[in-house]
């Protein structure tokens, strides 16, 4: 039960970094490698905001939302818009710009370099703090359950459910279906791409800052934390199909069942490495994901 | 009648181009100390890497993001050799003695679980011929699982991700066997028929060379016959090219094999300017640079990809090295991969062939 | 769209151009080191994984030179730094050392904080002759000649005080051993298994995680289950944060189930914030908290060298234990090739933040004083136990290395 649970919440960590990943990559085909850095820079929102403005960790989950978001449009309105339908490139790409993005949060955004240091930035680690109600553990069918998993397995769900409604129910995931199915009739259709491009990358970015508040809860904050994510992340969305989001959702609990059995079965080393022996027999005899039933 | 000159100009300057290179690299060392030797010794051994990346994905599209696996491979399966040269290594390498057993026999045989597997590499040649055979043989199984099930695309640049992760971890987690996450670093100077390669003097950096040298003239050989038209057709549209009766996947098997064993090639060059093997040169950021040396230089053009590892690593060495740049020197190198995308997405070759086609023939426009 | 890719291309191979050229100049440059200066290498990482902590040690080597320009430089002549940048990556810690002691000609480089960076530069130290002044606590099992050990614990330092500690004064008997997966908590939980072997406490795992890993929810639940009543961890990096808070997330308490680390200094504890820590213990030669003058003037200064929120730790004292021994050791000898150096520096003694520390003549480590803190609130450790004198360092203890029983000699390792 306990593996399980723990299971559980390494796939809903995984879900929150890679549901964003899987909208960018699913409509517009760009390989985000920055991805990670999107995570990073949410954890830093959180950081800074919790030590300057005296924010709780829950009042910075729609700010890091939000500062995310800025950047991912910030990028998508400079460098991926004039990638499009040049898949590769982006990966290389977008490496850059994780590269600058690091070395930016290391020298306080080119501050540092006149002798003016923020406080929660450059290359120490740095912490926040984390609410006592989500210190604690209770018990669960005789399980010892910590709430802040409990609390991770919510936020997972609720973003899914945030992203579905979004996806399926608005105007705009009509539009972001239309232009992920068919971009030039859509763009016939009068619906302008462009635009459902920067906001679907906005929209990514800022779900990938909202994991990157959850995850400093408990791990460390420094400038190189987001690069394990994305290529994790990554193996969860082409594992579950890209652009099902349920495909992503499933795929993500599944190899977080994977690794943490393995891992309480033998060792964390073979959890890992059996993850990463599912992830390519997946791609190997289901390459359009592991849940979709048909193809287009 | 026109347009036949023209190509001509081209095609001259691309001679040009590759006589000026290997001319400018021959005499090179005349005017480099043992520091700069050895380091341009260590960014050809790059440069080949660039190569095999150009081989497989500028030529086939068949981008490998586990590159870095085929190369540490290549790495490790020489160092292993040297590791027993080395007599402070005699009769089992230290890293064993310090991870046997208290009672272990003190032999290759049993020392440690599976140490009877480094018995083959007291000859030399075994590490040398493993260094190129086992990259090959591990590509041949990868990719003929890959292609035979007809994976594309971004999928096989994951497959080969996963691949190199899962290698990484084996090796750092089987301590007495590989010297886990150290790698091995106590090696003796590589010795062929009594004559020893220093790893700072010419011998070496001429051996990097003359091997690089070999390397593009095999691949020119490979590529710009049937094989290479038919890579080419295979890469624009795979389909087509399957039926129009082509063996895609023998193709495709064939160019992924030759690549993993110029990268293995690479591995070991790296073991002998460097003078270790460690899991680091598994590593996905590893294996991403790789691409990015290639995409800098142009992916689709030999020479360009070993301009591209060159220049991307002498930019970031001095950046990093000089007093103004240090603090930055990321972001440099982060705003060039940016840059090429953007401004040259052919790499360097691109814009030199840009430069002769657009004055050649001003209304061609290249198709990509 | 012809005008600009022409213009592009120019620019390009100007590019190119002045890339290749500058070599030459470089080497012009470097080379004119004025007669009144001595180069040195300082080489710790600034960028990528392990700049975290690096970046403090790089600090701490300039201002240890800083002081000793100012008291008049060495023979003489004024240290002149030479700064580079190996970014965490073993491959270009080779590289950059190579540079320092081929290119540059330092006749030492202060560097390295990983043992993997340390296996890279090695042969490059070796085969030409250059010196490393290793600082950081390692698995031992080295046994150079040109490196210098200095202010560097091994396990035999770390462990032979705490194990023993844990059983009689905690009164623990269940051990559970946890690491990262690579040398250096392999070696130290053979040495540990060594120990509690003699003292009759029982081992009751032994298990490692892949470095960098920061998912603990499995090992800790696994840690439950085994019926440890005390966890001795050499886990290291980012790893470490991740797994106190998650033993506090599954609401284990350090006062029912101690754990003692040989890894967790003042930046972790900093790092993953001081309540996750409180209670546990670390053992280890150094701690910001040592209680003597030189310590506090130690302390002072770097606070006004680098910022009054940054703390000190053992790696840190460990640097400048090294430029300092080093300098001393150059005077001694009239000279500062790497031969003179390691001639003169065994029986040398320099007193360090940490207390007296002594290089050993025959293994060229530091003799040093074990140390086990308590963590507080405010992030720092309260000292509760400590040795009168400091203890000799035995690098092979993990394969039986004992104080008359010599694995590591002036002659080298005979295993």
């Amino acid at each position: 039960m306990e593996t399980f649970v723990i299971g559980l919440s390494i796939g809903s960590i995984l879900f929150m970094v890679a549901l964003g990943l899987a909208i960018i990559y699913g409509t517009m085909k760009v390989i985000n490698l920055a991805h990670g850095e999107m995570v990073m820079i949410g954890a830093y929102t959180t950081v800074l905001a919790t030590k300057h403005l005296g924010f709780n960790l829950y009042l910075c989950i729609p700010l890091a939302f939000l500062v995310t978001a800025a950047f991912g449009y910030v990028i998508e309105r400079t460098v991926v818009r004039r990638l499009y339908g040049r898949l590769l490139d982006t990966l290389l790409a977008t490496w850059g710009i994780a590269l600058i993005l690091q070395q930016l949060i290391r020298i306080h955004f080119g501050l540092g370099l006149f002798g003016i240091h923020i406080d929660g930035l450059g290359s120490d680690l740095q912490n926040v703090p984390v609410p006592s109600e989500l210190q604690q553990a209770f018990q669960f069918l005789g399980a010892n359950i910590p709430v802040y998993r409990a609390f991770l397995f919510v936020m997972a769900l609720l973003l899914g459910a945030v992203s579905w409604w979004l996806i399926f129910k608005t105007r705009f995931g009509s539009q972001l279906r239309a232009v992920s199915v068919a971009r030039n009739t859509a763009s016939a259709c009068g619906i302008n791409d462009k635009r459902v491009n920067t906001l679907a990358f906005a929209y990514g970015s800022g779900l990938a800052g909202i994991a990157g508040v959850l995850v400093s809860g408990f791990k460390t904050v420094s400038p190189d934390m987001g690069t394990p994510y994305v290529v994790d992340a990554f193996l969860v969305v082409v594992a579950g199909g890209v652009g099902h989001l349920m495909g992503t959702l499933l795929s993500a609990g599944i190899l977080g069942e994977v690794q943490s059995f393995v891992a309480t079965w033998l060792n964390d080393v073979y959890g890992r490495t059996v993850l990463f022996t599912v992830v390519i027999l997946i791609l190997l005899f289901k390459p359009q994901g592991l849940f979709v039933t048909k193809s287009r | 009648m026109r347009m036949m000159e023209e190509r001509m100009t081209y095609r001259t300057a691309s001679l040009v181009a590759y006589v000026a290179f290997f001319a400018l690299l021959m005499v090179l060392p005349f005017f480099l100390n043992s520091f700069w030797t050895n380091r341009m010794a260590t960014y050809l051994v790059y440069s080949i890497c660039a190569l095999g990346i150009s081989m497989s994905w500028g030529y086939a599209g068949i981008l490998s993001l586990g590159q870095g696996l085929f190369f540490g491979m290549g790495a490790y399966m020489l160092a292993m050799s040297l590791t027993l040269a080395d007599p402070g290594n005699n009769p089992v390498p230290e890293l064993m003695l310090l991870n046997m057993e208290p009672d272990a026999v003190r032999d290759l045989c049993c020392v440690t679980t599976g140490s009877f597997l480094w018995i083959p590499f007291r000859w030399v040649i075994v590490g040398i011929l493993a260094g190129i055979l086992v990259p090959c043989i591990l590509a041949a199984v990868i990719g003929y699982v890959m292609f035979k099930r007809r994976t594309t695309g971004v999928y096989v640049s994951i497959i080969t991700l996963a691949f190199a992760l899962i290698g990484q971890l084996l090796i750092i987690n089987n301590q007495p066997l590989t010297g886990g996450f150290n790698g091995l670093a106590s090696l003796a100077s590589l010795e062929i028929f009594g004559f020893e390669f220093d790893p700072y003097g010419p011998s070496i950096y001429y051996l990097v060379t003359l091997t690089l040298l070999a390397v593009i003239l095999l691949a020119r050989y490979l590529l710009s016959g049937r094989v290479g038209q038919v890579l080419k057709a295979i890469r624009e549209d795979e389909a087509r090219a399957r039926y129009l009766g082509y063996d895609v996947e023998n193709y495709k098997l064939f160019i992924f094999c030759v690549s993993a064993g110029v990268a293995g090639l690479a591995g070991m060059l790296f073991t002998l300017t460097s003078e270790f093997a460690a899991p680091s040169l598994m590593a996905t950021s590893f294996s991403i640079s790789m691409v990015i040396w290639a995409a800098t230089g142009g992916r689709a053009s030999l020479l360009g990809a070993c301009i591209g590892a060159l220049l991307v690593n002498f930019i970031g060495s001095l950046a990093s090295e000089s007093a103004t740049f240090q603090p930055v020197w990321p972001i440099i190198l982060g705003g060039l991969f940016v840059f090429v995308v953007l401004v040259m997405p052919n790499g360097i070759a691109g814009i030199f062939k840009d430069f002769f086609d657009r004055r050649s023939a001003p209304r061609t426009v290249e198709g990509r | 769209m012809t005008k600009q890719t022409r213009r592009t291309f120019l620019k390009v191979s100007t590019l190119a151009a002045a890339g290749l050229a500058t070599p030459s100049i470089l080497r012009l440059g470097d080379r004119a080191w004025a007669a009144d200066e001595i180069p040195v290498g300082i080489m710790y990482s600034l960028t990528g994984t392990t700049a975290i902590v690096e970046k403090s040690m790089n600090q701490c080597a300039q201002m240890a030179i800083d002081e000793i320009n100012a008291r008049g430089g060495v023979l003489g002549k004024k240290l002149r730094p030479i700064i580079e940048d190996p970014a965490s990556e073993p491959r270009i810690y080779g590289e950059k050392a190579r540079k320092l002691t081929i290119e540059d000609q330092v006749p030492v480089i202060f560097g390295c904080y990983t043992t993997a960076s340390r296996k890279a530069v090695l042969p490059v130290v070796e085969k030409r002759n250059g010196l490393l002044v290793w600082p950081t606590w390692y698995e031992g099992e080295e046994c150079s000649k040109n490196v210098l050990y200095a202010g560097s614990a091994v396990p035999n330092q770390q462990l032979e005080n705490s194990i023993p500690w844990l059983q009689k004064k905690l009164g623990k008997n269940k051990l559970f051993i946890v690491g990262s997966d690579y040398a250096f908590p392999r070696g130290m939980a053979k040495t540990s298994k060594t120990i509690c072997q003699n003292i009759g406490m029982g081992v009751v795992g032994d298990e490692y995680l892949p470095l960098g890993h920061t998912e603990w929810a499995s090992m800790v639940s696994k840690i439950g289950s085994s019926g440890a009543d005390v966890i001795f961890s050499n886990v290291v990096g980012d790893s470490i944060v991740a797994f106190y808070r998650e033993l506090r997330n599954q609401g284990y308490d350090f006062e029912k189930l101690p754990l003692c680390s040989s890894t967790t200094t003042e930046v972790e504890i900093k790092a993953m914030g001081a309540e996750y820590a409180l209670g546990s213990y670390v053992s280890l030669p150094y701690f910001q908290t040592v209680d003597t003058p030189r310590n506090k003037s130690f302390v002072e200064a770097f606070k006004a060298y680098a910022g009054a929120d940054s703390v000190t730790h053992a790696a840190m004292e460990a640097v400048y234990t090294g430029v300092n021994i080093w300098a001393m050791a150059a005077e001694k000898a009239g000279d500062v090739t790497p031969e003179a150096i390691v001639a003169n520096v065994g029986g040398l003694s320099f007193d360090a933040p940490q207390g007296k520390i002594t290089i050993d003549p025959q293994n060229l480590h530091s003799s040093l004083t074990p140390r086990i803190g308590k963590t507080r609130a405010d992030g720092l450790l309260d000292i509760v136990d400590q040795y009168a004198e400091p203890l000799l360092p035995l690098p092979y203890s993990s394969v039986g290395e004992t104080a008359d029983k010599r694995i590591c000699t002036t002659a080298g390792a005979t295993l």
